[in-house]
């Protein structure tokens, strides 16, 4: 339990400014001292600042459109839902792209602030607030990364469940979708599956271009009667086609949730491997320096036994010229 | 209630650290840069409960020393955490003259003085920074919280005021003396403060357990009446905290008992703080080298240090138990890891021939879902691993320790002391024996056996074992103070408070080859301590059950809110008790903390939920002996 007692230093503070006045002590330097003020903000600060802030509007831009994004009672209204996945789409790619911005920003402060010159602690201070700034980012990286997963997730989640309907009624009604195209009447069955078939039809951007080959032939013979042979046959082939590209549109569903997940999983490698790249940098820089070492030792006794074998050599030469010299000059004299 | 002490020091120190605003709950946060300046009382302080990363999280550049050289830093608030003395004052002017830092928030340990605000705000006039003090704050965090129920007042070279030494000093001045009090009844005032009640007080007659307990409750009793700026009003109490409890204080003094801080201990933690002298949660530890050099040269030994923390959780399973016990767990820790990390390799074969399937999607995501969880639990296996090499580093230090010493044969015969057994292997045998320990050890166990013998002895045997011990080196000092204790208390009711011991020697040489276990206690015995209660543990036993003891029946009966001050001896409130305090003036140990723990977890369906235990300094046997021979030298 904490007692603020800023109140009370102001106080103190008043009745010392009257004190003094009254006394008339050190009122000159209080006015030279008090025009100092207000210092110029240090220009490290004020870039840090605006890096920070710039990753907040980030922050609060994610977390607006969290509910929208998420969507979590989108299958239960029939109405479109809040966010087209275009937009979902255009969420994701701004914000990679503010990150990526992010993160470069802060690198260029960090590299040149850390050139200049400054006291220890300053510097010590400065690599501190450089390494919140990245934690704060990460953390918001997260939160991007979290919404994205949990969509994809949904999305697979929600084509599993509607495998689980038995399959007729689900392909009678994409029948209709189809068949109202050519202005067939057709019972309305399933309406209650009618919204989440709607939704994904609208994700499954595959089928109706596969369709449309189909729908072109239908349409050639659409002048003509079709006998009913013909019209079970045709459908069929659109049954059959259509389980196919429901299966392909299974896998790829599937394959990009494991794709996130093997995404993730590679982030953290790629982060343990840069770790272990400064380490593997000095190791492979040592080993170098080593050999070099080695190298030039080995010239070094190369040369020392060169050296010594020559420098015997002559010594032992003239010793022994001496020697002659000596007994020649004794011989002659 | 619910929240115990640390939580709420930590809880306090996390919102001054957050420029005194409350700490919001949302996640990622806009980090606030500050730069955290503290004295050594503020080091002691945070130290134990915050580490060096969590400053960080909270947006902690720098954490530097008051009184050292600090550069200036412009643009960054500074969080001050200082106690009010002269010198911290006066290096705070200093500060604001040379315009160190951009604004400053100044927190105060404890309540500041008008005096220094005053002056203060003067020099923060002469330099023309008075704009800068952002925030003034008395934080009332005076004291050292050790564990979720423990905490001391003192430490390092803090603590030489308040120390036993220094309370029972022959030539003490009364001066002194009051300064001490009220040092103590200071730290104990901000306990109160920051625990959010206003407790009842008892405490035993005549000693300086009784000042204490004087000079709290009028403290309380004037802040309670004061009530514009009472610090116990019903708003500073968060929702969710209204207990119609109030804690009961008990206060006792050193002096009740004498051998339990000389002691031999037996437990993880009292072991590491007896041994390996564990300071503020922190241990250090030598390591020998690697083999000794040809030439025969010592082995190298670094000293490696370890925080023992809260976080820790076999730490905080296995503080309490005896030592043997530790052993085992550790192995069994190691075991559990071993394969926990042979299942994450394993998964490397079955992703290699993953391969050769047809690559069934089920088994894709099967294998993914395995590598995700094992790959997540990579950090988790790495932290185990290094708590566990930790411990063991530690359990074999002691272990070396106990060995060379015989500090398990020590700690038998000091139980069976304790609980009047016969000994086996007698007094003159210890004290001759040139293996068996230290001087030290030597001297702490005859000193028990002297407090504890039933019939005095006579002074021709005492100065036989003074003889023996004189050869064995040891300085006989403490035994003097020791002499005159114990004419001063007439403590021959003393032994029976230690009765109920005793331990029960287990052979553990054979089932120890069997698990061949790391630690081959060969030789050390096993010793299981059966359960019994201190001097300490029962006195709080008596007064928080109101039984009638007839040692407690004359504590005196202390309550704040009372209007009048009565000397009464009755207590008034008979509600049964569910918080404890139990506070030793002088110094205080692991063993005691470790006895009343285990007493509220024998207790439990009963009334009390909570002890915390406290003590103005934690001091092991070492230090307590050279207290104790600097009173018996002064005796001369």
């Amino acid at each position: 339990m904490a007692v603020d007692r800023t109140n009370l230093f102001q106080a103190t503070i008043k009745t010392v400014k009257t004190r003094n006045k009254i006394l008339n002590i050190g009122s000159e330097e209080a006015k030279t001292t008090a025009s100092i003020h207000p210092r110029p903000r240090g220009e490290f600060v004020a870039r840090a600042k605006d890096v920070v802030q710039n990753i907040s509007k980030l922050r609060d831009f994610l977390l607006k459109h969290r509910k929208d994004y998420i969507d979590a009672t989108g299958y239960l209204t029939s109405e479109v839902s809040k966010m087209t996945d275009n937009e979902r789409d255009q969420i994701d790619n701004d914000a990679q792209t503010f990150m990526r911005t992010c993160s470069e920003a802060i690198r260029i402060l960090k590299t040149e602030v850390l050139k200049q010159p400054m006291p220890q602690q300053v510097r010590s201070h400065r690599e501190a607030v450089f390494e919140l700034m990245e934690s704060y980012l990460k953390a918001v990286c997260k939160l991007y990364s979290e919404q994205r997963a949990i969509r994809v997730k949904r999305v697979v989640d929600r084509k599993r469940i509607s495998r689980l309907e038995p399959e007729g009624r689900r392909t009678g009604t994409d029948m209709t979708e189809l068949r109202q195209r050519h202005k067939r009447a057709r019972p309305e069955q399933n309406s209650e599956e009618g919204d989440k078939e709607r939704d994904e039809s609208k994700v499954m951007k595959n089928t109706p271009a596969s369709g449309d080959p189909l729908m072109e032939y239908l349409e050639e013979d659409e002048d003509d009667e079709l006998s009913p042979e013909e019209i079970q046959m045709f459908e069929q082939e659109n049954e059959r086609l259509y389980n196919e590209m429901n299966s392909l549109v299974d896998e790829v569903r599937q394959i990009e949730g494991k794709v996130v997940e093997i995404s993730r999983l590679q982030e953290i490698f790629a982060d343990k491997v840069l770790q272990q790249e400064v380490e593997i940098d000095r190791i492979a820089d040592t080993v170098v320096q080593s050999t070099e070492n080695i190298k030039e030792g080995n010239e070094e006794v190369r040369e020392a036994m060169k050296k010594d074998a020559g420098f015997r050599v002559w010594i032992l030469f003239f010793l022994v010229m001496c020697s002659f010299s000596l007994l020649f000059l004794e011989w002659y004299s | 209630m619910a929240a115990s002490i640390r939580e709420k020091q930590t809880a306090a120190l996390k919102r001054m650290l957050n420029l005194n605003l409350e700490p919001s709950r949302s996640s990622a946060v806009e980090p606030v840069w500050k730069v955290l300046v503290y004295d050594r009382f503020g080091q002691d302080i945070i130290s134990p409960i915050l580490s060096v990363p969590e400053l960080r999280d909270m947006g902690v550049t720098l954490h530097l020393l008051l009184h050292s050289d600090r550069d200036p830093i412009p643009d960054v608030p500074a969080v001050y955490f200082v106690m009010p003395s002269e010198e911290n004052v006066q290096r705070i002017c200093q500060d604001l003259r040379n315009q160190l830092y951009e604004s400053y928030y100044l927190n105060f340990i404890s309540a500041v003085s008008r005096q220094r605000l005053e002056d203060m705000a003067s020099a923060a006039l002469q330099a023309g920074t008075v704009p800068q003090i952002s925030k003034v704050f008395d934080q009332y965090l005076n004291f050292i919280t050790l564990e979720d129920d423990m905490f001391t007042l003192r430490h390092s070279q803090n603590r030489e005021a308040i120390s036993y030494y220094a309370i029972n000093r022959g030539d003490v001045q009364d001066s002194e003396m009051e300064a001490s009090m009220d040092a103590i009844v200071d730290s104990l005032f901000s306990v109160f403060v920051t625990l959010g009640t206003v407790p009842i007080i008892r405490s035993p007659r005549g000693n300086a357990a009784e000042m204490v307990a004087e000079k709290l409750d009028k403290k309380l009793r004037e802040n309670i009446r004061d009530s514009r700026n009472s610090l116990f009003t019903s708003d500073s109490l968060q929702a969710g905290q209204f207990s119609f409890q109030r804690p009961l204080l008990v206060i006792l003094d050193r002096n009740l008992d004498l051998a339990t801080p000389l002691h031999h201990t037996w437990t993880y933690q009292a072991l590491a703080h007896d041994v390996l002298d564990l300071q503020l949660n922190r241990v250090m530890v030598e390591e020998p080298g690697g083999e000794k050099s040809p030439q025969g040269a010592r082995p190298k030994k670094k000293a490696k240090s370890y925080d023992l923390n809260f976080t820790d959780k076999f730490w905080q399973s296995h503080k309490g138990s005896p030592f043997p016990e530790v052993a085992e767990a550790v192995q069994r820790e190691l075991e559990e890891y071993r394969s926990q990390e042979d299942e994450v390799k394993r998964l490397k074969s079955v992703m290699g021939l993953e391969g050769e399937d047809e690559g069934a999607i089920s088994m894709l995501s099967d294998n993914t879902a395995k590598l995700t969880s094992a790959v997540s639990s990579l950090p988790e296996l790495l932290e185990k691993k290094r708590l566990i090499d930790m411990h063991t580093n530690i359990a074999s230090a002691l272990l070396d320790h106990i060995k060379v010493r015989k500090l398990d044969v020590y700690f038998e015969m000091e139980e069976k002391m304790m609980s009047k057994q016969s000994l086996d292997k007698s007094l003159m045998d210890m004290f001759s024996d040139p293996e068996a320990g230290s001087p030290e050890d030597k001297m702490r166990l005859f000193i028990i056996y002297f407090i504890c013998s039933a019939q005095t002895m006579s002074d021709a045997e005492i100065d036989q074992y003074a003889v023996a011990l004189q050869a064995a080196n040891c300085d006989l000092a403490p035994l003097h103070y020791i002499k005159r204790w114990k004419a001063f208390t007439k403590m021959t009711a003393a032994p029976s408070q230690y009765g109920g011991g005793g331990t029960k020697t287990i052979s553990m040489f054979s089932r120890l080859m069997n698990t061949g276990s790391k630690f081959v206690m060969e030789g050390v015995k096993n010793l299981v301590v059966k359960k019994h209660n201190l001097p300490v543990t029962r006195v709080a036993d008596a007064l928080i059950d109101n039984k009638s003891y007839q040692d407690t029946e004359d504590y005196r009966y202390f309550d704040p809110k009372m209007l009048r001050v009565t000397d009464s001896s009755i207590p008034r409130n008979r509600n049964p008790v569910q918080e404890a305090i139990v506070f030793i003036v002088g110094s205080g140990n692991y063993i005691e903390y470790q006895n009343l723990v285990d007493y509220v977890k024998g207790k439990s369906g009963g009334s009390i939920k909570r002890i915390t235990y406290g003590c103005s300094e934690l001091s092991n046997a070492t230090l307590f002996l050279k207290q104790l021979a600097k009173l018996g030298t002064e005796l001369h």
